[in-house]
């Protein structure tokens, strides 16, 4: 990746990708319309700055047009790119503070441990205690 | 000119379970002990698990196979395995990234050509271990309920165990209505303030380091009382060689720095805790006129017989939600229900299964592409992207299956001819198949987990097949024995050919069981550094 990140030509095309990857359906929004290609993407690349090359590249290789016949492409046989691709793409997506909202996802905070919620947890234990030989007795 | 200190008691090889164990009791108990350690530290302001990209250190800064990750400290690992060794080089080791799954091996894991007539018993059993097993789980503040009719009795574990979460839950009724073993998971995670852990806070990052300090790592729970009694610890420092004197004793450890200087520090007695491939690969660097094979290698055994638990997954995708991304990421319960060997049962010995949580949407997004990736671009990708999300975020658990391999010659760790390092020593290449024997074990548990997991509620279930690298587990490859042609160390972990050449790490498993192996590798190093202290007059020294 060069100095300044990719070029506003790159994110150009990786939102077009993209948008062939994660398009808007089942209430959820498009990965362009959440700014895969923009902040997301810097975030993405400074969390995982391996994929920022191989990525960089496939972008300048993409046609002008036919992007989801070149996506394709990769998917039948370029798996390794492909890979680049769409974790570039899957990882930016989910960073977004709104597809977080929308699929219950807060991010792995921090909450207190709680056994509240487990009533029934000593009576299976005890069935399980009952019920079980006992370890194997060894020489 | 190679520089050289003075001459210390005892010089350890990896910073890691084994040796962070060994350098606080020497030091504790008055040795004047040096540990040499490739890697550097690794703490809090290296994690990237409480960033929202925490999914995404998995893809290389935090990928555990040292291939990927690339780190300055870490070696490349060779060769066209079946499965491929993952690892952490670094203080800690591989407790830097583990899951901190605290499983005590079952009394038969000792006693296997007696019980099941393959592989060798272990020249020592589960009593011999006991004691240190408890004192291990004190000083790494384990989580843990007692009582576990599958396995003789222990102390109490030293915190009360962690919930067991939704996820737990599902999956103990699951069991509960086969009728099958299970109990709540021990963890080396700290479920309230003890020793130098905090409480978890159930981030379910463990795996990429715990922010809230809340898992036990050498760092945390061994380091700091080995640096306060007087260990000296020297990161950056790649142990190349173990030198013999013209009597055939180590003289120490010849290492190189970060600048490239080789240096040798010397020692009345050398500690190899390494992990099973880097104690290998160390003593076949070692070869030397008098061991040409590889430092105390007379039976041919060094790097042979390595075992790695090949694993495979069971995913549950339940109708409820299950908050599956909240940790801990350790075991929320497991099972030993087909641990044993059964007549009925076309394999011998078994697996442990243990339940986790399924992380987050990435990993969902992952699992679903995998088992659907039959159904085309179509029922992937565009619109029909958002299903993975849908139906598998927050609604999944994972039964983790690990199989007992059984230890065979031809899996090994070799040297390299052609791969090296960054300081010019030949990497570890790494052969190893999985066995048909462990291949029906493994198609058989698969099997079960499914009916556990339908049995739990579950609307779909995914299963991955094995694993290609490993779940970090690496076993076997100097093993313990009595009887010289057929091990590489002795009931105390001196090696037969080398009277002041100890080993400590996994590589000294006989059989692997199937438990996750640090408990018992840390209460081994445990036995025998205690041993050492005691035997300590009558230890031989180099000239």
């Amino acid at each position: 990746m060069s100095d300044s990140g990719p070029t506003p030509d790159q994110r150009l095309t990786l939102a077009r990708l993209a948008d062939v990857l994660v398009a808007e359906g089942l209430g959820m929004p498009a990965a362009s319309a959440v700014g895969v290609a923009d902040g997301l993407l810097d975030r993405c690349l400074d969390a995982a700055p391996a994929l920022a090359e191989p990525l960089l590249a496939l972008l300048d290789e993409a046609p002008a047009d036919d992007l989801d016949v070149f996506v394709r492409g990769l998917a039948a046989g370029r798996p390794d790119d492909f890979a680049i691709l769409t974790t570039t793409v899957v990882g930016a997506y989910y960073l977004s503070a709104e597809v977080r909202e929308l699929i219950g996802y807060p991010g792995q905070q921090p909450s207190p441990l709680s056994a509240a919620a487990e009533p029934e947890y000593f009576e299976m234990l005890e069935r399980v205690y009952d019920r079980h030989p006992g370890y194997r007795e060894c020489p | 000119m190679m520089t050289q200190r003075r001459q210390s008691d005892a010089v350890i090889v990896g910073a890691g379970a084994s040796g962070a164990v060994a350098a606080a009791r020497l030091a504790a108990a008055g040795f004047e002990v040096v540990c040499l350690e490739q890697g550097d530290w690794t703490g809090p302001a290296d994690y990237m698990s409480d960033r929202p990209e925490a999914e995404l250190a998995w893809v290389e800064r935090w990928s555990p196979d040292p291939n990927v990750r690339r780190g300055p400290a870490d070696y490349p690992l060779t060769g066209d395995a079946d499965v491929r060794p993952v690892m952490y080089n670094g203080v800690g080791g591989g407790l830097v990234q583990w899951a901190a799954m605290w499983q005590p091996l079952l009394a038969s894991d000792f006693r296997v050509r007696t019980l099941d007539g393959v592989s060798d018993d272990w020249p020592i059993g589960w009593s011999d271990l006991a004691g240190p097993y408890s004192r291990v789980a004190r000083e790494m503040s384990v989580s843990g309920l007692g009582g576990d009719p599958a396995l003789p009795e222990l102390d109490p574990y030293p915190n009360p165990p962690i919930p067991i979460g939704r996820i737990g839950m599902a999956a103990a009724r699951g069991m509960d209505h086969l009728g099958w073993h299970w109990w709540p998971g021990a963890n080396a995670i700290a479920s309230r303030r003890h020793r130098s852990l905090q409480a978890c806070q159930r981030r379910g990052t463990c795996m990429l380091g715990c922010p809230e300090n809340a898992k036990a790592t050498p760092s945390l729970t061994h380091w700091p009382a080995a640096l306060a009694a007087g260990a000296r610890l020297v990161t950056g420092a790649r142990v190349a060689q173990i030198p013999l004197d013209e009597r055939g004793r180590a003289r120490g450890a010849v290492y190189v720095d970060r600048d490239g200087v080789e240096r040798l520090e010397p020692a009345q007695v050398v500690i190899l805790a390494a992990n099973a491939v880097g104690t290998a690969r160390l003593l076949l660097l070692s070869a030397s006129p008098r061991f040409p094979d590889g430092l105390a290698n007379s039976s041919g055994l060094v790097g042979r017989r390595l075992m790695q638990h090949p694993y495979r997954t069971v995913a549950a995708v339940c109708e409820d939600p299950l908050d599956s991304w909240q940790g801990p990421w350790g075991q929320s319960i497991y099972s030993l229900e087909f641990a044993e060997t059964h007549p009925d049962r076309d394999f011998v010995r078994g697996a442990k299964w243990m339940v986790m949580p399924h992380g987050g949407p990435m990993f969902a997004v992952a699992e679903y592409q995998e088992a659907h990736s039959h159904e085309g671009f179509e029922a992937l990708w565009g619109p029909s992207f958002h299903r993975a999300a849908a139906e598998v975020f927050g609604h999944a658990f994972t039964w983790g299956i690990q199989a007992e391999d059984l230890p065979e010659d031809h899996n090994r760790v070799v040297l390299d001819p052609a791969v090296c390092d960054s300081s010019g020593l030949p990497a570890a290449q790494i052969e190893y198949t999985v066995s048909d024997n462990t291949r029906r074990m493994l198609d058989f548990n698969v099997a079960r987990a499914v009916e556990a997991a339908e049995a739990a509620g579950a609307v779909s279930t995914y299963t991955r097949d094995i694993w290609p690298t490993g779940i970090g587990h690496v076993l076997g490859t100097t093993r313990m024995g009595d009887d010289r042609q057929g091990s590489v160390v002795d009931r105390w972990c001196r090696a037969h050919d080398v009277a002041n050449l100890y080993m400590i790490d996994g590589g000294v498993f006989v059989t692997g069981g199937s438990a996750n192996p640090t408990a018992t590798i840390m209460a081994n190093a445990r036995r025998v550094v205690d041993h050492m202290i005691g035997a300590r007059a009558s230890q031989e020294v180099p000239s």
